[in-house]
């Protein structure tokens, strides 16, 4: 260890801690929020912000709000078509387009990752023009507004972010893998699914896990390519919150949050464990 | 996460705006005539035992569904909207494709009935129609009742924190007297017609005003009141007034009667303004794209059966149109002055009219402007 | 990369694919996705914003930038206003919070540590947007948590629910996890060795900051300002759940013509041509000055 470093690093330390104590405060900012909705998930009153006792009730009354669970297992629904898809269609157009050359390219490039620019309400608007003005009267009403459609919006976004991530994996490949391969008597077919797909499957886990939430999460393309009453999560909490809340929706966001802590836990844990495993081999 | 700015180079943009500015362009020049969004009947018959319903929040709970459900076995789900246009917007946006029955006012009736978005009703289906009051029997929106099954009535007015407001509240010229002491505890309707109607009264004016001077004048002076008021809402003030945040909120009567019964306590009142407001009378319509024309139905004569709506107007406190009805209410319901106002208080008021769609964009114009200040 | 000799190179087939087979599975299924629900749906729009007032059910007759021309009226252009300085203010704010925050995370904890503590931070970003957006109101309404924990230390009430400060705070809160999750991806690549430099010549810390931490992370900075401002300049839920009746935006706006009380989808879909132009010119600005940034010998 020399002086100099001997300093930097006490400099290091002189640099006031006051970040350690932001960050804390900043941590608290995040989840008060979650805290308060908490609070009231257990507080046996509907209007008062004071606490009037420990109840169970708003979650029994959640998990008996029939109209609440179909909107979530909808938003699941549509999240895990929509993340299936697009990591099919998504990855296939980054491979493509970190391979070849074509005229139109840059064109097709910037219309690619558009989603990931303009703002979601243009997209919303523009997807329910398209849809009441084209695809139903052209399908002479097969395709209505529901569950498919917002399926389909749903593609369009995840496609953008799935493919972005892929591709920054891409670059940072080995360029001959997948020609050693061929060289070796593969198939293109059994070259990308035996050589290249491993290779690129972080990336689409990734990609794919960002797109999920995001999907999850998205109100506007939901509302308006919704039709037929069907609701996702967001849909309908939005609607509570407009016709008065009850504190149910409080109980959601306390399992909500459990749930996925919990499954963020594991899925460390689980990353953790290979990253031993391959630190063994 | 990795830039995005990398994947767009200033040309390629510039090479992606002009292609579609050109495409653009042939599309527009292309012409058109064609129609945005009709909406189609319905082409398949939906599930027997399925009923979806498009209605206000304060017509439906679960209780009623239930008792519905042991009644006929039919499954029921709603969705709610707060307002008749957007109620409107969803059903033309082809987006209402799955309801069976929906409860439009009674000038919105008309509108529909004019485009043709209702079923003319099989009145030999529908049992009770008798029942219902001599004022109802016949409506100036639908005659005959030929479309539509009169279901509650009532009108708009001010509910307020007596409590907080030492003084009495009659009319709506009391918003604007009282302006500076209820800043932001104030709410008003998220209605184009209510709203505007109201200040139109309170300048004199009818409701239903076609005179763009008048118009302007309603919309000039809600300029003046729009920075005391809180927000426009239709549903959500009732948890806020009754916490306190809220002191004044413009609303329904049965909303209005449902708070002062739950909460007992808390000393609200509701008051229907002297210089008249709108008297408005909800309908149960069945649309034209309905897949379940039947089980609507049966909703319908469930609706109209005596026991039924007395038992909803206790429970839900809005006003029923049925005599039968009416005549079996327990007295402090029958009496309640807000739910069923006597005729002196009803002279001024107005019912809502639909206005010709010239002067339908004039409000849409100043009440976009008015919630864009 | 020759193979073996002595073992024959693999025949082609006779019955090789074209060549043009391979990018088009690749890039068709996309192409065309994106083409219907992307592409002719943008263009729709614009056709759409010619027409003065349309509702569903009338004829389309494009006729003219009049929808346009009503956005620059002084009616309007505060909506406009008020969009821009809710994003450029979020922007700031989430810059000024989430800096801290990051550069802790990747410079100050080890490495084991920085995934977990990240991830910790951004958790709150899996429940509902729309539900924490409520918990904001429960806290910042007149009788709320806040205001009752003010009157507990004896200061007085704020009013800030239905106003701006409401919808600036809900904003930054649901955009700061973006911003640090960026700023860290950026902050985490910086050669510490340069500081260690830095401090051997004797610079002092803010001096470092200034003339080394910021300069190096920038395009990450310029990548979340951007994410931040973009996302911030469509947000509809925030001013309308927080707002109240004077923070009128451009999304909400929007919102209201198609799903809401006003029906014109013809003034929507003006709106919503102008909100992807701005969005573009903010693109186009931070190109352009990145790159000088860049070409600057960054």
């Amino acid at each position: 260890m020399t002086p100099s470093s001997q300093n930097f690093r006490s400099a290091q330390f002189r640099l006031p801690s006051w970040m350690a104590w932001f960050t804390l405060l900043m941590f608290g900012f995040m989840y008060l929020p979650i805290a308060v909705l908490a609070f009231y998930s257990f507080n046996d009153s509907r209007y008062s912000t004071g606490w009037k006792g420990f109840t169970w009730k708003w979650y029994e009354s959640f998990l008996n709000d029939s109209r609440i669970l179909t909107a979530l297992a909808n938003s699941i629904l549509v999240a895990g078509f929509a993340v299936a898809i697009a990591a099919v269609v998504g990855t296939l157009m980054a491979v493509g387009l970190a391979r070849y050359r074509f005229p139109g390219k840059q064109v097709y490039q910037s219309i690619a990752y558009l989603p990931l620019i303009i703002p979601d309400i243009s997209m919303a608007v523009a997807t329910l023009v398209f849809l009441a003005a084209v695809a139903i009267p052209f399908s002479g009403g097969l395709i209505q507004l529901g569950l498919g459609t917002i399926i389909a919006a749903h593609v369009v976004f995840c496609l953008s972010y799935i493919a972005i991530v892929v591709s920054t994996r891409i670059n940072a490949l080995n360029p001959h893998l997948e020609e050693a391969a061929l060289d070796l008597g593969a198939t293109p077919v059994q070259a990308f699914i035996q050589v290249l797909l491993p290779e690129l499957m972080p990336a689409i886990v990734s990609g794919c896990l960002l797109a999920f939430v995001l999907s999850l999460d998205d109100f506007l393309i939901s509302s308006f390519t919704t039709g037929g009453g069907v609701k996702t999560l967001p849909i309908e909490i939005f609607g509570r919150i407009r016709t008065g809340v009850k504190p149910d929706i409080n109980a959601l966001s306390v399992i909500l949050i459990t749930a996925t802590g919990f499954l963020f836990a594991v899925a460390e844990y689980l990353r953790y464990r290979t990253e031993q495993k391959r630190f063994k081999d | 996460m990795p830039p995005r700015r990398s994947a767009l180079t200033a040309r390629s943009r510039r090479r992606f705006l002009q292609t579609s500015a050109a495409i653009a362009a042939g599309l527009a020049s292309h012409g058109c005539g064609w129609t945005l969004a009709e909406v189609r009947p319905a082409s398949a018959k939906g599930d027997k035992d399925k009923l979806s319903i498009y209605t206000w929040e304060s017509y439906i709970d679960p209780a009623l569904i239930d008792t519905f459900h042991t009644h006929t076995a039919v499954d029921v789900t709603y969705d709610i909207y707060d307002s008749n246009e957007t109620m409107l917007a969803t059903l033309r946006s082809g987006k209402g494709t799955n309801y069976s029955v929906i409860y439009p006012t009674d000038y919105a009736i008309a509108d529909m009935i004019e485009r043709k978005e209702v079923i003319t009703l099989d009145k030999s289906r529908i049992n009770g129609l008798e029942n219902l009051m001599p004022q109802f029997q016949d409506s100036p929106f639908d005659p005959n009742n030929a479309h539509s099954v009169p279901v509650s009535w009532g009108t708009t007015g001010l509910i307020y924190n007596a409590n907080e407001i030492k003084t009495e509240i009659t009319d709506w010229s009391d918003l604007w007297a009282l302006k500076s002491q209820l800043t932001r505890r104030m709410t008003l309707l998220a209605d184009v017609r209510e709203v505007m109607g109201a200040t139109l009264k309170s300048l004199g004016y009818s409701y239903n005003s076609t005179n763009p001077a008048e118009i302007q004048q309603a919309y000039t002076k809600l300029t003046e009141l729009k920075p005391a008021i809180a927000t426009f809402t239709t549903d959500a003030w009732q948890n806020q007034l009754i916490a306190g945040d809220y002191l004044l909120c413009m609303a329904y009567s049965m909303d209005a009667v449902t708070a002062i019964q739950e909460n007992p306590d808390l000393n609200l009142r509701y008051v229907i303004p002297k210089s008249g407001t709108s008297l408005w009378s909800d309908a149960m319509v069945i649309p034209v794209t309905a897949p379940n024309p039947d089980v609507a139905y049966e909703w319908i004569n469930y609706m109209l059966q005596p026991a039924i709506a007395v038992d909803i107007t206790k429970r839900l406190f809005f006003a029923t149109p049925n005599q039968a009805a009416y005549d079996q209410l327990p007295n402090p319901v029958r009496n309640n002055q807000n739910l069923f106002p006597p005729e002196a208080t009803l002279k001024p008021c107005e019912r809502i009219i639909t206005l010709p769609p010239q002067v339908s964009e004039i409000y849409d114009r100043y009440w976009t402007r008015l919630t864009s200040k | 990369m020759t193979a073996d000799s002595s073992r024959p190179s693999p025949k082609p087939t006779t019955k090789a694919p074209p060549k043009w087979l391979e990018p088009l599975v690749l890039l068709l299924p996309a192409g065309v996705w994106l083409l219907l629900l992307l592409v002719i749906p943008t263009l729709l729009i614009f056709e759409l914003s010619l027409v003065p007032a349309i509702r569903p059910g009338q004829v389309v007759n494009p006729s003219g930038l009049e929808n346009y021309f009503r956005l620059l009226q002084p009616d309007y252009l505060p909506v406009l206003g008020r969009s821009l300085f809710f994003s450029l203010s979020t922007t700031i704010l989430t810059l000024l919070l989430g800096f801290p925050v990051a550069y802790w995370i990747a410079l100050k904890i080890p490495k084991q540590w920085q995934n977990l503590v990240l991830l910790s931070f951004v958790l709150p970003l899996w429940t509902s947007s729309l539900l924490r957006s409520y918990a904001w109101i429960t806290i910042l309404r007149p009788t709320g948590v806040m205001n009752t924990a003010l009157n507990l230390l004896k200061l007085p009430s704020l009013d800030i629910l239905n106003r701006e400060p409401a919808v600036l705070i809900g904003m930054t809160y649901s955009l700061l996890p973006y911003m640090v999750l960026i700023l860290y991806a950026a902050l985490e690549k910086l050669d510490r060795r340069l500081l260690e430099a830095a401090a051997d010549l004797g610079a002092t810390p803010s001096q470092a900051f200034w003339q080394i931490t910021v300069p190096q992370s920038f395009t990450g900075i310029a990548a979340g300002a951007l994410l931040v401002f973009i996302t911030g300049m469509g947000d509809f839920v925030n001013p309308e759940l927080l707002g109240g009746a004077s923070s009128m935006t451009v999304a909400r706006l929007i919102y209201n013509q198609f799903l809401g009380v006003t029906q014109n989808w013809g003034f929507g879909s003006a709106l919503s041509m102008l909100l992807t132009l701005v969005v573009s010119i903010a693109i186009a600005l931070l190109l352009k000055y990145g790159d000088r940034n860049a070409a600057s010998g960054v």
